[in-house]
């Protein structure tokens, strides 16, 4: 009796740890994630508006066909593709400059790397603002100095144009999170193997072509993660426009020249209450995002699987 | 040109700088053009074309008005809301320390039923929480909007808490999860051969051993609550629980501040990060990279 006493006794004390550990995570995702999605879902087939005193009425896919044929959705997903095919570019520019440099021994290494990565680290809505304050037309830094080095001989007024904006929204995702692919870089580079190069010196190669026969092909599965986390934050980018652009607080009238997909949901369902609708929309971004989202993963596990 | 292998480290390292000067500017210039703002009197900040790049006389005098007396206007007279800042840093405090150690302390129970422990529906639950990784949050919130108002939960810090440590297990249990797995299991069998249950062996024996991982989970935690603007812009409303972020937006948007209290009040707002980022980098960075580098 006594071994079998035992074994009950642990083992209804290991299901009563698990239970207390895990039922309360399990609630708050059961009730804060998965049936507000759901319900999410079934509020995309309804026609639920705040604004008009009606009960919602199921209006089956109505929704979804309203959005893909209404010519500010096609705007506004162009511009979040816009913003994605500018900044992702220009990030790992950035980021493999940033990379190659930390690379290098020097002293104070360290202390030039805790700098470089601490815009990654601030409030998105401090960014857009530090930014919009740097850009201001009339006291700006920038103008100031661009102005003392002679380059300007007037001040401009960089987000006065609506074509200019979303270039400077790219700029200011930038620099928010260049210091992500900058570490996957970094963490690529150091795994490369000395001796690549110096076999490479040996069969009479430079220095730049180290980089481009050596270098970049071993940090593609590197460029890859990085690419696809970078693809997602800034498919999803609102904080940064909301203080850079948007120039709207609650009530205040959302800047249409730099709306995407993200802004443009946050409109639909709690500026004009078209909650429905929203819905919907919040459907069609998990689709894209997901879409995307499989296609670099897939290119990313090939690529993976070839090399190994 | 022949450099004497001296002369050409020399050379390598003036390179070196030359490009860090150019990337800390890069990274810097922003912010330091923003502490500068904070304390430079309105007459000089407001000079042009020449811009001053330092006052001649620093002042903590917009850090004192956004505080006691609300911003204030460009064209004159302050924001109704004095005490917007103080009650804004408040509830900034209270939303990320409450919520990364509630997160902190669920994930490490969490992290050990994961990494030690067999039991029905664990792979299940397990990648149910994973999942929340690469779900668009919106899909979520606007339903969740809606239970929050039936539970009376807007407007509440309980109700901005209880949404965070949600937001925030994935990453977490995903964290605690490794880093228990990393603790050599002898040490534990020992535990267990003496008769501890789960609880004594999670208490004497994890808790101590997992103390590194759980201090960047908090970590991680502290400052993505901190930082966050959408979950506060959707479920406050008013001073009463509204954080630094929103509260930040609401100078910019509606009140037309003058921007050296704009500047003051962006500095509060990302002087936590800031610390943080500048003490705490090695941790903040293994946490947020998780997963993508090994």
């Amino acid at each position: 009796m006594g071994a079998k006493h035992v074994t009950r006794r642990i083992f209804s004390s290991d299901s009563r740890y698990v239970i207390v550990v895990l039922a309360p995570i399990v609630l708050l995702i059961a009730l804060f994630i998965y049936y507000p999605a759901v319900d999410t879902f079934r509020t995309s087939t309804t026609n639920y508006n705040l604004r008009v005193r009606r009960p919602p009425k199921s209006v089956g896919l109505n929704n979804y066909v309203k959005l893909l044929e209404d010519d500010e959705f096609w705007e506004v997903t162009g511009r979040s593709f816009k913003v994605v095919i500018i900044t992702l570019p220009l990030e790992m520019l950035v980021a493999f400059g940033i990379a190659m440099l930390l690379n290098q021994r020097f002293p104070g290494r360290a202390i030039v790397r805790t700098l470089t990565f601490l815009p990654w680290m601030l409030p998105g809505v401090v960014n857009g603002f530090l930014w919009g304050w740097l850009l201001n037309g009339e006291y700006g830094a920038l103008n100031g100095f661009l102005y003392q080095l002679g380059l300007i001989s007037e001040y401009q007024y960089w987000l006065r144009e609506p074509e200019h904006l979303i270039f400077w929204v790219t700029v200011v995702q930038t620099w928010t999170r260049y210091a992500f692919p900058t570490i996957i870089l970094l963490a690529g580079l150091q795994s490369i193997p000395h001796d690549l190069y110096d076999a490479a010196k040996v069969d009479g190669a430079n220095a730049l072509s180290g980089v481009r026969f050596i270098t970049l092909p071993l940090l593609l599965p590197s460029f890859g993660i990085a690419l696809v986390v970078e693809f997602i934050a800034a498919f999803q980018i609102f904080d940064v426009i909301w203080t850079l652009t948007a120039g709207g607080s609650a009530g205040g009238a959302m800047n249409p020249f730099t709306k995407t997909l993200m802004l443009y949901n946050y409109e639909l369902v709690f500026r004009d209450l078209r909650v429905g609708l929203g819905a919907a929309l919040s459907y069609i971004i998990l689709l894209m995002s997901l879409a995307v989202g499989v296609i670099f993963v897939m290119r990313v596990y090939n690529q993976g699987v070839q090399e190994a | 040109m022949n450099l004497g292998l001296r002369g050409q480290e020399r050379l390598r390292l003036t390179v070196i700088y030359i490009l860090c000067a150019v990337v800390l500017i890069w990274a810097l210039a922003p912010i330091y053009w923003v502490a500068v703002s904070s304390i430079s009197t309105r007459q000089q900040l407001y000079a042009r074309p020449y811009k001053i790049w330092f006052p001649s006389e620093p002042t903590l005098e917009s850090y004192k008005t956004i505080f006691t007396q609300g911003a204030k206007f460009r064209a004159g007279g302050f924001s109704p809301t004095a005490h917007l800042m103080s009650t804004g840093l408040r509830n900034s405090v209270i939303i990320s320390v409450a919520s990364a150690g509630i997160v902190t302390l669920m994930a490490t129970g969490a992290g050990y039923a994961f990494a030690r422990m067999q039991f029905a529906g664990k792979n299940l639950i397990f990648l149910l929480i994973m999942l929340m990784l690469p779900l668009p949050i919106w899909v979520s919130l606007i339903a969740l909007f809606f239970i929050m108002s039936q539970l009376e939960l807007i407007d509440t810090l309980l109700g901005l808490i209880l949404i965070f440590v949600t937001l925030l297990l994935p990453l977490s249990v995903w964290m605690m999860t490794t880093f228990v797995r990393d603790i050599p299991s002898e040490i534990q069998d020992a535990a267990r051969v003496d008769g501890a249950d789960r609880w004594r062996l999670v208490y004497s024996i994890i808790l101590p051993l997992a103390r590194p991982g759980m201090v960047a989970v908090f970590l991680v935690a502290m400052l993505s609550t901190w930082n966050n603007f959408l979950i506060p812009l959707i479920f406050t409303r008013t001073d009463d629980s509204q954080p630094l972020t929103i509260v930040l937006t609401l100078f910019i948007g509606q009140y037309e501040v003058a921007w050296e209290d704009m500047s003051a009040a962006a500095v509060v707002t990302m002087l936590p990060p800031f610390l943080m980022a500048l003490f705490f980098q090695r941790y903040l960075v293994r946490g947020l990279t998780m997963g993508a580098v090994k």
